[in-house]
């Protein structure tokens, strides 16, 4: 891997992600690299979710972060990011982007409670 | 003329958010234990807090990143997740002092059985988070709890020494032979813990951001976190007197919060009984909705999701649902009978166990001149910063030791 891209893979992994609408939808918890053998590695895509982050913990939580939160991982191909600064900013929404599901299930919970879409005074 | 407004109320509900259960116990007894030779371990918990809240609050302002992006950001994803899920722990127990404090105060005013005051503590929080927005949130707690001054106007009806109060600026230690050097240690770790508690920043931090400061506000959040934390820390040192002066005097040690108000209805009568006890509502509320959202802005912060009182509760969902779990788990701890102080002891021990984790990526932050710019910390900040992060990595590795040797400050 390049100087270049490694430096650029640290810039972006445990960054927040931010889709086209502003919104947060989830973190950088891995990035996939491609690359033949001799040549430099080039970052292809960013992943996202309990699948991407869960390997990254020592053996006997990844076994429970598997039972509890699952091993879905959603791949956002790196074409797909406009610009990194503090945050990554992507050029879609997340829904087109398979990001936020948690997020919308979550939602239906709410959705129980009345009032639900006001926005405090 | 806002811009004066909003600095004047946000000096004003930071020294009525100075003060919540820990602080409250811990000087007090302090107080009654020491007299005044704790007192400037008050004063470095107070210097210290400021440091800490001021170097949030800039870099909320200048790049609006809270606290735990930066952990996640700073120390990698495992690191992260253990000051995330020790962090949330500590705000978890804080919460549920907090609510056991609030069923407590309620017990004293009605006589209504402990446990039903502890559900209607319960709705009562929901309801407040959920129909109010963060500013009111700020305002209706901080400003109530400024019914606390009853505390100085109290502590200076008993005219202490002024001479051997200054001198307790000065750290000196128990009488050789007393046998209470371990006690005054773990009160010293204590006291400076209940001072500095870390869902404090976050919660201060978060907040810049709901408040949606910009580096234009840079001179706001130094004028709140001076003189704001300066006058609540006024708050604290009429505690500390009270503690000597009418405590320590009658050899009483309070096992309960709603005893400390004793003070105030023997100097100022019924009146003063009353504001006393309001005082501390207000302030254990706000210190529980503090840290129920805490744990939720450090949750949604840690794994990217939408946050903030800013956004209704279905643009939020998770963030939502975080904060309303936190309220009845806590609810649920002291609902099992177990006793606040103690809950708050050791949330408060736990406290200064994990305030290096989230000290140190917030220092490398601040004092990173890419991420900064201009607004990077200057030799002030820097040497304090480098300073308070010696003394509280000390604090943390002496504070479960002590615990154990002093049964919890027992002796």
């Amino acid at each position: 891997m390049s100087r270049r891209h490694l430096g650029l893979a640290c810039e972006v992994l445990d960054h927040e992600l931010v889709d086209s609408d502003g919104l947060p939808c989830g973190m950088v918890d891995d990035v996939e690299l491609a690359g033949d053998l001799g040549s430099s590695l080039k970052v292809t895509a960013l992943l996202v979710g309990p699948g991407a982050w869960g390997p990254r913990l020592p053996a006997l939580l990844r076994l429970l972060v598997r039972l509890v939160w699952g091993a879905r991982r959603t791949r956002v191909p790196w074409a797909e990011v406009e610009h990194v600064a503090e945050r990554v900013h992507l050029r879609s929404r997340a829904t087109e982007l398979g990001l936020g599901v948690r997020e919308r299930k979550a939602r239906r919970w709410i959705a129980w409670i009345p009032l639900n879409e006001h926005e405090p005074q | 003329m806002k811009k004066i407004l909003e600095t004047f109320l946000g000096i004003l509900t930071a020294m009525g958010g100075f003060v919540e259960i820990g602080e409250l116990t811990f000087t007090v007894n302090a107080g009654s234990k020491f007299h005044y030779r704790l007192l400037w371990v008050m004063m470095l918990g107070t210097i210290g807090i400021m440091v800490f809240c001021e170097m949030a609050g800039r870099i909320a302002a200048v790049r609006k990143l809270p606290v735990f992006q930066i952990v996640r950001e700073r120390t990698g994803f495992s690191l992260g997740l253990l000051t995330l899920v020790s962090a949330s722990a500590v705000c978890l127990l804080t919460c549920a002092a907090e609510i056991g404090a609030i069923a407590m105060i309620w017990q004293l005013l009605s006589g209504w059985p402990y446990r039903a005051l502890i559900l209607l503590a319960l709705a009562f929080l929901l309801l407040s988070v959920w129909f109010l927005s963060f500013r009111w949130i700020e305002r209706v707690f901080g400003l109530g709890g400024l019914l606390l001054i009853v505390y100085i106007v109290t502590a200076l009806k008993l005219a202490p020494d002024w001479g051997t109060l200054a001198a307790g600026l000065v750290p000196t230690l128990p009488d050789r032979g007393s046998g209470q050097l371990t006690v005054y240690a773990f009160f010293a770790v204590a006291l400076l813990s209940s001072i500095m508690l870390p869902y404090e920043t976050y919660f201060y931090a978060s907040g810049g951001i709901e408040d949606e400061w910009k580096p234009s506000d840079i001179t706001l959040n130094r004028v709140i976190v001076l003189i704001g934390f300066t006058l609540g820390a006024l708050l604290s040192v009429s505690l500390l007197v009270l503690g000597s002066e009418f405590f320590g005097a009658r050899e009483i040690e309070i096992a309960r919060p709603g005893s400390a108000a004793l003070a105030p209805a023997w100097q100022l009568g019924q009146h003063g009984l009353l504001i006393a006890l309001l005082g501390m509502f207000f302030a254990f509320a706000g210190a529980a909705i503090e840290t129920a959202l805490s744990a939720a802005y450090n949750l949604a912060q840690f794994f990217g999701w939408p946050w903030g009182k800013h956004r209704a509760p279905a643009q939020a969902p998770r963030f939502a649902l975080c904060w309303i779990v936190v309220f009845v788990l806590a609810a649920l701890v002291v609902s099992t009978g177990v006793d606040p102080v103690q809950v708050v002891e050791y949330s408060i021990v736990f406290s200064i166990v994990i305030l290096p984790l989230t000290y140190l990526p917030l220092m490398l932050v601040a004092g990173d001149k890419r991420v900064m710019g201009q607004h990077v910390n200057g030799p002030l900040a820097a040497t304090l910063g480098w300073g308070y992060f010696v003394i509280i990595t000390l604090a943390a590795i002496a504070a479960i030791p002590l615990m154990i040797l002093t049964h919890g400050g027992e002796g």
